[in-house]
């Protein structure tokens, strides 16, 4: 593929013992949208982790950049599953963005290009207004468009987001997804998402996880239905073209 | 109490406690964000091995004490850091370990009967000078570092591995922040003993933790409240005699229910209001 930006070859990883993500190979090119879908435990956040350089694979080569993921973790800008961590934590909104300036600046003060860095991106998401406040009285979807914030003001090359829209209403849904297709231009894009239907205009790859990676590239799904068949038990409806099928799973190698 | 402060050794306990809370306050602030209240108490105790340590081989008590604690912290914070599920396990072990062998190496050693009352109250009525110097000292190099890595210490606290992505150097603070504790709790339990740490590690930061709305706010409330803690106590241990390490603890533990108390009314007032609605 030319320019891959992530490159998984044979990539396995256990807990425990008890496998998670079984020899994973796979190749997401530039400005890439890939929808990571699959059962819970099927390990989604696991895959995501690994690209990012924060789980080390037990057998593999994981590549991002053509470098290992750890040297380039500050092109990654990562939305994490669970925005309610510590929530009684005492940070405001604006300090929990201003996290994603963290490697530009040291100590208490703030500096300007900082500072207006993250007030942009919370005006993009529409959370600007709640800058001050503490970021656990606001809503779950408020939060996530925090969390998304911080992560844009990472200024990432790679836009990562796990679950983005569990907490989301189907109104908010529908206006994230397109924020992030004008965001695609100039980004890849992963999500790990149960909406495929929300997004599958946009879409551009597929990822089926449930412990072994089955990856669908662009023409599978244009041209076909998005069932994934007893691997990923994933029913989806598409506009305009209700009954596109992507190839059935081959037996892994 | 102003005519208590006539005597140098009320003034030298007013001092320790007031920079003991300092201390505490700070470091208090991370132990409570990060769940850590456990992991202080485990290396608070372990240190009492030290204390043994240093009197059974003849060493200086500060380095055999530091060093212990020390030790201890590096351990836990590794299994901490290794295996977090499993943690708590082995700190309660090494707890334990740590006492029980500070007691019988002091057993071991002829001639000394080391009061294990002094090590878990302190004697703050009996303070040196040059202790109330290490305290100071110990005070600015904690704000200094504070101050230095206020950002990543936020973010290591709030979401790790957000924080790793950013290029923190997760490990590296982590062990540092822990070392910081175990030297504040070898030089504080010194002065005002076991328990009165981690009354004031973990009580002032609590209750400040629920009206701050940022952690450098937490922190100077919590200074504040541990203050007036300490101040009052010592009152109150001057005024009816009792002993003063145990009297700051109890007016730090009425605050405490204090502000369980105020919460619950809140919260009913809160429910009432959203039933009339």
């Amino acid at each position: 593929m030319d320019d891959p930006v992530i490159e998984l070859s044979n990539v396995s990883f256990s807990y425990d013992g008890v496998p998670v993500v079984q020899n994973a190979s796979f190749t997401v090119a530039r400005n890439e949208f890939l929808a990571i879908i699959g059962p819970n435990g099927g390990g989604k956040s696991t895959l995501v982790k690994l690209v990012l350089g924060l789980l080390k694979p037990d057998a593999g080569r994981i590549r991002v950049l053509g470098k290992p993921p750890k040297k380039v973790s500050h092109c990654f800008g990562y939305v994490p599953q669970d925005v309610s961590i510590n929530r009684s934590f005492p940070i405001s909104v604006l300090d929990v963005v201003l996290m994603g300036r963290l490697r530009r600046h040291k100590g208490v003060r703030i500096r300007q290009q900082d500072y207006e860095a993250a007030a942009h991106f919370l005006d993009l998401l529409g959370v600007a207004q709640y800058k001050d406040r503490r970021i656990d009285d606001l809503s779950g979807g408020q939060r996530e468009r925090v969390f998304i914030a911080r992560a844009l003001t990472t200024d990432p090359d790679i836009l990562i987001l796990d679950e983005p829209t569990a907490s989301v209403d189907t109104a908010g849904r529908t206006e994230l997804y397109s924020l992030l297709r004008e965001l695609n231009r100039t980004k890849t894009i992963i999500v790990v998402s149960h909406d495929l239907m929300v997004m599958s205009s946009y879409v551009t790859a597929v990822a089926c996880v449930n412990q072994q990676v089955y990856y669908h590239g662009k023409n599978e799904i244009t041209d076909e239905m998005i069932d994934m068949g007893y691997q990923c038990p994933v029913e989806l409806i598409a506009h305009g073209q209700p009954h596109r099928i992507l190839k059935t799973h081959e037996e892994g190698p | 109490m102003i005519e208590a402060l006539q005597f140098e050794f009320m003034r030298n306990a007013l001092y320790a406690g007031l920079f003991a809370s300092l201390i505490c306050g700070i470091i208090g602030t991370f132990v409570v964000v990060n769940r850590m209240v456990f992991l202080t108490g485990g290396i608070a105790h372990a240190a009492y091995g030290g204390i043994g340590a240093a009197l059974f081989f003849g060493i200086p008590y500060i380095y055999g004490t530091m060093g212990f604690s020390l030790v201890a912290a590096l351990i836990m914070t590794a299994v901490t850091l290794r295996v977090p599920h499993r943690s708590d396990t082995f700190i309660g072990v090494l707890w334990a370990v740590g006492m029980a062998l500070g007691v019988i190496l002091v057993d071991l050693t002829p001639g000394y009967n080391v009061d294990l009352m002094s090590y878990l109250f302190g004697s703050i009525l009996a303070v040196p000078e040059s202790d109330i110097w290490w305290m100071l000292a110990l005070g600015a190099v904690t704000l200094a570092l504070t101050l230095y890595f206020y950002r990543d210490l936020i973010a290591i606290s709030y979401d790790m591995e957000f924080a790793q992505l950013q290029g923190v150097r997760v490990n590296f603070l982590y062990f540092l922040f822990m070392a910081m504790v175990a030297v504040a709790i070898v030089l504080i339990i010194r002065v005002v003993g076991l328990l009165l740490v981690i009354a004031l590690l973990s009580i002032p930061p609590y209750i400040a933790e629920k009206y701050a709305r940022s952690l450098g706010v937490m922190m100077i409330f919590a200074v504040a409240l541990s203050a007036v803690f300490n101040v009052a106590g010592l009152w109150m241990a001057y005024r009816f005699d009792l002993s003063s390490g145990a009297a700051i603890i109890l007016v730090a533990a009425a605050g405490f229910f204090l502000s369980l108390f105020i919460d619950t009314i809140i919260n009913v007032r809160h429910k009432k209001q959203r039933s009339k609605i």
